[in-house]
């Protein structure tokens, strides 16, 4: 779409908090400054998701793999932001259990991978920051 | 959910107390305040045998869906528990716990009217200069609410606790409420769980009141900055007091978006303000357990937030996903740092 949805909707936020927040009051002033900051967030997001979707997937995937945990991609990749999130889904529940037999075991290769999970946690938290969070 | 209209309280409050006359309602109005109950301002005007009465009030409903699983009753109960006992808090005036009059159960309360409770309003550049005294405010009022004795507060209304059982029993209520409001697989927080149950935190010091939301944006203040009255007791419970310490702590609650806790204070600034007023000691593993916890504690409301938004059939809040969206990616970002993982 021309213009560019993260723009436009970039703009349409400021917009909604310049032009219309002011107009109002109480708690209707508040949904629509919330509503705003949403429509940041979309901006932000927009443009984003599916690449780190699919980037968090194919790290989890490996992950899994070495702890012997086998989850196939789909044989042809959907890309839609609701397919990637469900096979994220999938993905993280399967991490979890992993996580969770790995903290079981007390040898080298259990905390190497338990290691190597957690520098992907953390990577994904960045991946998935919002600009206007607090932390 | 049915509209609260001033008609509509002015025949239930007429038909609730026979004796007054004349009642009026003026101004009724919501109020941008929370995300789990409906929060209402507005005048009342009656006559009795002893005169015109005129009134201030606010009034709280509970919502069908809510982000948190409390009622009426609770921080009704809770407010009345706490007043006289040198934490200030606005005087409970009305329960009606039948949702058939008001479209749900309401409260209804004293109006402080005249003074500030935002949280962002504080990292302005007026107030900068009067964080320190705010300090001492929120955390010598929440160190003063820590050595209550709990003995002598009324708190049947809450769960049973003993200083050995509320760290097992907070994370288990947390822990059914993320099973609860199920949004999705959430490693980090599960990892949190497991990791606060193979390290269990001594028992508490003390038994307390604990609020349970004591941060900015839960108290009143004047223009000069000083605690006028603290707000939002709907998850009091019975517990250690370190609890509300840990969650005034939390990253996510840092409004100025740097290292000042609750946008107000360093984090050291308000343990050793904490420490003096309650002649308690934040022992620094019990209170790291505590920080933990709380994160799972928020993750659970931000999930339900979710989750309310996802399932209600009525209207739904915005607040409800905006706070979800805002919130639970910062919340595993905490968890990352209290773990040494970030």
């Amino acid at each position: 779409m021309k213009p560019s949805i993260p723009v436009a909707a970039a703009d349409l936020a400021a917009r909604l908090r310049a032009e219309i927040v002011p107009e109002l009051t109480g708690f209707r002033a508040n949904n629509v400054a919330m509503g705003s900051a949403m429509i940041d967030m979309i901006a932000e997001e927009f443009d984003r998701a599916a690449a780190r979707l699919f980037d968090e997937n194919e790290a989890v995937r490996g992950l899994l793999e070495r702890g012997g945990v086998a989850i196939a991609a789909p044989a042809r990749p959907d890309l839609r932001i609701s397919a990637l999130e469900a096979e994220n889904d999938r993905l993280r529940a399967a991490l979890i259990d992993l996580q969770t037999a790995l903290e079981t075991r007390d040898d080298t290769d259990a905390r190497a991978l338990d290691a190597d999970i957690w520098r992907e946690l953390a990577r994904s938290v960045e991946r998935r920051r919002i600009a206007s969070a607090n932390f | 959910m049915k509209a609260l209209t001033e008609a509509d309280m002015t025949a239930y409050l007429a038909a609730r107390f026979p004796d007054w006359r004349d009642v009026r309602i003026e101004g009724l109005h919501r109020l941008p305040l929370g995300a789990s109950r409906e929060t209402y301002r507005f005048d009342l005007g009656y006559s009795d045998g002893e005169g015109a009465h005129s009134d201030r009030l606010i009034l709280r409903r509970d919502p069908p869906v809510s982000n948190v699983d409390s009622d009426r009753n609770h921080e009704y109960s809770a407010y009345r528990a706490i007043h006289g006992h040198g934490i200030p808090v606005p005087r409970m005036i009305l329960l009606e716990e039948d949702p058939g009059p008001m479209g749900g159960a309401i409260s209804i309360a004293e109006d402080l009217r005249g003074y500030h409770n935002s949280e962002y309003q504080l990292q302005e550049p007026a107030w900068q200069d009067k964080l320190p005294h705010i300090a001492g405010q929120m955390w010598g009022a929440m160190g003063r609410l820590a050595a209550v004795p709990v003995e002598a507060l009324d708190l049947d209304f809450m769960v049973p606790a003993t200083p050995e059982s509320t760290a097992m029993q907070e994370l288990d209520f947390w822990e059914a409420t993320l099973d609860k409001n199920d949004v999705g697989p959430e490693p980090i927080t599960r990892a949190a769980i497991r990791w606060l149950r193979r390290n269990p935190p001594p028992p508490a010091q003390k038994l307390a009141m604990v609020h349970g939301d004591f941060r900015a944006g839960n108290f009143l203040y004047d223009d000069d900055g000083n605690l006028i009255a603290v707000l939002d007791w709907e998850m009091a419970h019975r517990g250690d007091p370190l609890e509300d310490l840990a969650w005034s702590l939390a990253r996510v609650f840092s409004f100025g978006k740097d290292d000042r806790r609750s946008g107000i204070a360093p984090r050291e600034d308000a343990i050793r303000i904490w420490e003096a007023a309650s002649g308690l000691t934040a022992d620094p593993a019990a209170l790291h357990w505590w920080e933990l916890l709380n994160c799972v504690k928020g993750q659970g409301i931000w999930n339900s937030c979710a989750h309310a938004w996802t399932t209600t059939s009525g209207e739904r809040e915005v607040i409800h996903a905006y706070a979800a969206w805002w919130l639970r990616n910062a919340q595993d970002r905490a968890i990352l740092e209290l773990m040494g993982h970030l």
